[in-house]
């Protein structure tokens, strides 16, 4: 069973590195890419050209984001009943206190700093995948 | 007042009629008390005359009652009554008096003296001195002498026009009034003298006195400003209008006023206005309660404030700059910089091995660049929020900051063997962390830069003759040639090459610049090959 990882990051060599590092991790892992606030709503609630998308298993949402922002983009995923339930984990640049509380104000459910090593981000990686996606027990799916 | 038909009361109670007649003097009479003049029995008068009784006793009552001294003089100059203030005054028995001339009394001035010289007539020389009160001086019999104001009115009488004159001993009041004058005259030189305008207002807010300084600053002549209201150079706030409104009184007004340093405007005769400060203080004068006023020019003072607060602002906006610089090359800087570090690292990982020698040799420079480059970013910021993430310096205990750096340096010490020692430290004045982090830097350089054995470390405070601590961080290491002593303080600044020691150099700056943001500054002695002591102040605090 493959799990659905939504990747919300505007930078495309960070993407690639994700997918790589994921790679590295689990290969069952399918990773679906947003590239901006409004694409990944529009990702989470299958709108437009996301008619057929599946339900992501985890949201790894960057907060640096052009158009629609990471913290608004958590605030309306938190907001909405049927989307609030997918943990989402905050991974960003930002070290910023208030960037960390602001998160966890809006319920974000983890906040995780990219490092800048290579092996660092790597084992950042791999940690999600042990813990959100092999340890913790995900909400039952919701039938499409 | 006539003095006929008048009833005369003997010793013995017998009551004689009779008149007086105000002629020369003569004292060859009887001992008992009798009015001065001749005194004519009239028999057949009898005492019946109740009315000119009562009258020549009232006028008598009068004189007696009256509290200053009181002498009638006739046309000769001679003194015909008196009153018992009169004697005491003038310190004789009334009968030594009776019969004398007035000048013994007063020895010039008297209206008699013109009188007497038949120079003009009385009622002349009483026109002329009449109702005014005359400083003239009056002779006791001892002979001392004393100041008097005299006032003359005109008696009638048989023998023409008597003067009855009012003698006031005025001594005291002339003293009080010469202390006034003395008093008056050296608050004027104090005026002079001082540095500040000075101007003194009467009641009605009209200036009274001014000074030289006032003239100056103010632009105008003495006599423009003597008289002015005080309100055409200073338009608003000086007392004076609330005194001159009546709302409250002067002592009420330089009660609220006094001592404070008020800042107002003041008008030059131009009309330019310029800030001033006034003081306000009470004088008591014989006009009343006048108020002085102390006015500083304070337009470079203010001008000095302006540019200050300026200079302020910009050292704000330069730091908040700074800071949001800082923020940036963080932010803005880690990101093509991450895309860098993490693909030429990607490709050594997939790619070693797999390309030729050369091509392992040039990503691995890359990486390393990358890494550099990281590297200085982080410690630029860390650098810049010395300033900028920087706290109020507060009672501290540098003892605990320093056991804090020894065990954030735990692992390096325990790896390199290190001995680190420490003197009793003080309590100081000091930002905590950035205490802290000036400990761990300076111990964490004596351990990496060591020499082969065991590295000793060890840390003193001393006070200085101040109210500082100095303190020292000693070890047994490299040391450092003097010709560096300042250059290692510098940003990014080097002796050693990477592979021999890692490091991007900043320690020591931000070392100095934590100190510096303490009001000291640091410093190094070192002798190659043997060792080195860093040292810096910090206040002591003023807990104990």
């Amino acid at each position: 069973m493959s799990l659905n990882v939504l990747l919300v990051e505007d930078s495309p060599g960070d993407v690639r590195l994700t997918v790589e590092a994921f790679h590295e991790a689990n290969n069952r892992i399918h990773l679906h890419v947003a590239s901006d606030g409004v694409e990944a709503m529009a990702f989470l609630r299958r709108e437009g050209t996301y008619v057929r998308s599946p339900r992501p298993d985890i949201i790894l949402l960057d907060l640096n984001l052009p158009r629609m922002d990471g913290r608004e983009v958590l605030g309306c995923i938190k907001a909405d009943d049927d989307l609030k339930t997918i943990p989402t984990v905050i991974l960003t640049t930002s070290e910023a206190e208030a960037d960390i509380v602001k998160s966890y104000q809006l319920q974000a459910n983890c906040y995780l700093s990219k490092p800048v090593q290579l092996d660092a981000f790597e084992s950042i990686v791999k940690s999600i995948n042990d813990f959100w996606l092999t340890k913790v027990k995900l909400p039952q799916r919701v039938c499409a | 007042m006539s003095h006929r038909d008048l009833s005369f009361k003997r010793v013995d109670e017998k009551l004689w009629g009779g008149e007086i007649r105000l002629e020369l003097l003569d004292p060859a009479s009887d001992s008992i008390r009798q009015p001065a003049g001749n005194i004519l029995r009239s028999p057949e008068i009898g005492c019946h005359c109740a009315e000119s009784k009562d009258s020549l006793a009232r006028y008598r009552g009068l004189l007696e009652a009256a509290p200053d001294a009181m002498v009638v003089v006739n046309q000769a100059g001679e003194i015909v009554l008196l009153n018992i203030q009169a004697e005491k005054g003038f310190g004789y028995h009334r009968n030594e008096l009776l019969g004398q001339k007035v000048t013994n009394i007063i020895p010039e001035g008297f209206a008699e003296r013109l009188i007497a010289d038949g120079l003009r007539p009385a009622a002349d020389a009483l026109a002329q001195q009449m109702g005014s009160g005359i400083e003239l001086t009056g002779r006791r019999k001892d002979g001392s002498d004393f100041p008097i104001e005299i006032m003359l009115s005109p008696l009638e009488s048989a023998e023409g026009i008597l003067v009855t004159a009012a003698i006031r001993d005025i001594t005291v009041r002339k003293a009080a009034a010469k202390h006034l004058v003395q008093m008056e005259s050296r608050y004027r030189g104090l005026l002079e003298a001082a540095p500040d305008a000075m101007v003194v207002v009467n009641e009605a807010g009209e200036i009274v006195l001014l000074n030289g300084q006032a003239e100056k600053q103010f632009e105008y002549r003495r006599d423009e400003l003597l008289g002015q209201r005080v309100k055409n150079i200073i338009p608003k706030g000086f007392a004076e209008r609330l005194i001159a409104d009546g709302l409250r009184s002067a002592a009420d007004a330089i009660a609220q006023q006094m001592g404070t340093g008020i800042e107002l405007t003041g008008r030059r005769k131009d009309g330019s206005e310029f800030p001033i400060e006034i003081m306000l203080s009470p004088l008591e004068s014989t006009e009343g309660i006048l108020v002085t006023a102390v006015i500083r020019d304070i337009s470079v003072r203010k001008k000095a404030e302006v540019h200050l607060l300026r200079k302020l602002e910009e050292l704000k906006r330069s730091n908040e700059e700074l800071g949001l610089f800082a923020n940036i090359a963080s932010h803005d800087l880690q990101e093509p910089l991450r895309m860098v570090a993490g693909f030429t690292q990607l490709l050594s990982k997939r790619y070693k091995g797999k390309l030729d020698s050369d091509a392992d040799e040039f990503i691995a420079f890359a990486v390393d660049g990358a890494n550099r480059m990281q590297r200085l970013i982080q410690d630029l910021l860390t650098y810049s929020r010395v300033g900028t993430k920087g706290r109020d310096l507060i009672d501290t205990s540098s003892e605990e900051a320093f056991q804090q750096a020894i065990t954030n340096l735990r692992p390096s010490i325990e790896e390199s063997k290190a001995l680190v020692t420490h003197d009793p430290l003080p309590a100081v004045l000091a930002d905590e962390m950035q205490l802290i982090q000036l400990f761990q830097n300076l111990v964490g350089n004596a351990i990496k830069y060591q020499r082969p054995g065991v590295p000793r470390i060890h840390v003193s405070a001393a006070r200085n003759d101040g109210e500082k601590w100095v303190f020292s961080v000693q070890d047994n290491g490299l040391g450092i040639e003097s010709k560096y002593f300042d250059r290692i303080f510098g940003m990014f600044q080097r002796l050693h090459k990477r592979e021999e020691f890692d490091g991007t150099g900043i320690g020591l700056a931000i070392c100095k610049k934590i100190v510096e943001r303490h009001g000291s500054s640091i410093s190094v002695d070192s002798q190659l090959g043997e060792g080195s002591i860093f040292r810096f102040a910090l206040a002591e605090s003023q807990r104990k």
